[in-house]
């Protein structure tokens, strides 16, 4: 994926209001084509509302939304002609079995051939591990069984935009795993929209995150843009011995823009802050060798999505109080 | 689509995009579950059995006018009272439960989606809540008089009959796209069922636009659209069947217009 993939999904300015409550304010998003797209925030911050718009089952009460160039509301239906669709708490004709399901949804996109359309219908089944439970009537189903029916009906159309909407919810992490192996699979033919609050799943398989909260996008960007975080690189190391001294050495270094003091199991633990990872990853180590001191931790931090999802939503809630 | 060179895409296009899916799927949930066969059981019961009472609970059997003029009542009545039944969940029960949504997820147009519970319904209810029990009345009547009843006047009675059946099916449907709880859906639509005969009373002028006398006569005048033309007589206005057919198109034209404004 580069600069010259096209959009799949365009928003701008995509704003919805029920009665006196804003849940979506003037969002504008870009979705690349063949990217997996997490589309992450706490509850009520807007997600399934603005995947509801793209599918053109609510309106939008101001700005305007395009999926594969179309406008969402004029060519709602040609829209969701190339799309998959999961809802968050799938609800499927309690008196249809999963077989009879899938033909259904197939039966809104293919005609035929019908040896192809059942070919296609086992493959899914298989593919959620279904094959067994397949003339069942679904009120039978647990809440994990629907769901995993839920991303078969989905892909049933080979669709070019999958929109999931919790995909791994309600499933075990067995169930999990194979959701996030079978989107990563997806990957080479289709766009993957996807909306969670399971930060682990996004931080594997997702290559661009968006964050919103209470409705607006507070943070977007590829992935390793935001596990970098806006502190910059950041050093731990963790030492004893005459840290004074080690100290002063490296605050002298014009690429050491400070040092954050904490504590680690009777041990000083810093966050050296560097504005040259060059630099530091150079002469940082070796500065501290030549001091007294006994290094026993050094290291690059590495972010969690769930740290960058935390700063992100905090910092928002604190700029708002 | 990638993929999925091997496929024929569906070809419906406007309005009618996904109707053959959801027609399919709506005839299935009557044909292909037990709806079909309890339904029949049920009507078959009511209307039939207390057609037998009134054919084979004495020794003579009443006059065949008499006979056909309860048959209509007991045709007319009790089965609106069961599609008011049926379709005060069809579309508020699938916004309910959130099939609604995901139906309209996938290439189907709204006018499909309401359209499909329109035709599969009305369908279900002309099979078993007309044709099936009425089949069997014929049988019984002949058992009981050994004079049949008129078939072509027997089969425009039936038609009169599902008329008023249409009326309560698509006002309730109507009902449905406005609330979002079953309560007002089947509230409003038994009660105008049961009061039509009071606001006719009251007002006499709503005879011609109520379906009451499309079936039920008014007191002892015989003058209902469907005995009438069961006995052969003429005292009926012909414009209330027109009337009533209307009225019944415009309850599915303003639910198709409420269902299009819907958000799910």
């Amino acid at each position: 994926m580069n600069l010259s993939t096209p959009f799949v999904i365009e928003t701008h300015a995509l704003s919805k209001t029920y009665k006196n409550i804003q849940a979506l304010r003037s969002l504008d998003l870009k979705v690349r084509q063949n990217s997996i797209f997490g589309f992450l925030g706490p509850n009520g911050a807007g997600k399934t509302t603005t995947i509801k718009l793209m599918l053109g089952l609510i309106r939008s009460s101001a700005g305007s939304a395009t999926v594969f160039g179309m406008d969402t509301v004029k060519q709602s239906v040609e829209i969701r002609a190339r799309v998959g669709y999961l809802p968050q708490e799938p609800h499927f004709y309690e008196y249809m079995t999963a077989r009879q399901t899938l033909r259904f949804v197939a039966s809104c996109f293919f005609k035929g051939p019908k040896k192809a359309i059942e070919e296609r219908i086992d493959e899914m089944l298989e593919m959620v591990d279904l094959t067994s439970k397949a003339d069942r009537p679904i009120k039978t189903f647990s809440g994990g069984e629907r769901q995993r029916l839920g991303i078969a009906q989905a892909q049933v159309n080979y669709p070019d935009l999958l929109i999931l909407d919790e995909p791994a919810a309600s499933l075990d992490p067995l169930g999990r795993r194979d959701v996030l192996e079978v989107m990563s699979r997806l990957r080479k033919y289709t766009t993957i929209f996807y909306s969670t609050h399971i930060l682990d799943d996004v931080q594997k398989v997702s290559d661009t995150v968006v964050i919103l909260d209470k409705g607006a996008l507070v943070a977007q960007g590829p992935i390793e843009e935001l596990l970098a975080g806006s502190e910059g690189v950041v050093y731990i190391i963790h030492l004893r011995g005459e840290v004074e001294t080690a100290r002063k050495q490296v605050l002298a270094q014009p690429w050491v823009s400070g040092i954050i003091d904490g504590q680690h199991n009777g041990e000083i633990a810093w966050q050296v802050s560097v504005s040259d990872t060059l630099s530091a990853e150079n002469q940082l180590l070796k500065l501290l060798v030549n001091c007294p001191v006994v290094v026993t931790e050094f290291r690059r931090k590495q972010y969690e999505l769930e740290d960058v999802f935390m700063q992100v939503i905090e910092g928002d809630q604190n700029v708002r109080k | 689509m990638s993929g999925n060179s091997a496929f024929l895409l569906v070809s419906e296009r406007g309005w009618r995009r996904g109707l053959g899916s959801m027609l399919k799927s709506e005839l299935s949930r009557w044909w292909k579950t037990r709806m079909w066969w309890v339904q029949c059981l049920i009507w078959v019961g009511i209307i039939d059995f207390l057609l037998s009472a009134v054919l084979f609970s004495t020794p003579d059997t009443p006059p065949s006018e008499e006979v056909a003029v309860l048959f209509l009542i007991f045709a007319g009545l009790f089965p609106s009272v069961g599609v008011v039944i049926i379709m005060q969940g069809v579309v508020v029960g699938e916004k309910k439960s959130g099939t609604a949504a995901w139906a309209l997820s996938k290439p189907i147009t709204r006018p499909a989606f309401l359209l499909s519970k329109v035709i599969a319904n009305s369908l279900g209810v002309l099979a078993t809540m007309v044709i099936v029990p009425s089949i069997v009345a014929y049988i019984l009547t002949v058992i009981a008089t050994d004079t049949p009843w008129n078939l072509p006047r027997f089969l425009a009675a039936l038609g009169v009959v599902f008329l008023s059946h249409f009326f309560f099916l698509s006002l309730t449907l109507m009902l449905g796209t406005f609330f979002s709880g079953r309560g007002p859906v089947i509230g409003i639509a038994l009660a105008l069922l049961f009061l039509q005969q009071n606001l006719i009373g009251w007002f006499p002028i709503l005879g011609t636009v109520l379906p009451w006398k499309l079936v039920l006569p008014l007191g002892e005048q015989l003058d209902a659209v469907a005995p009438c033309l069961l006995t052969g007589s003429h005292n009926y206005s012909p414009l209330l069947i027109v009337v009533i057919a209307l009225e019944s198109l415009l309850f599915i034209l303003v639910g198709l217009l409420r269902f299009s404004r819907e958000e799910f």
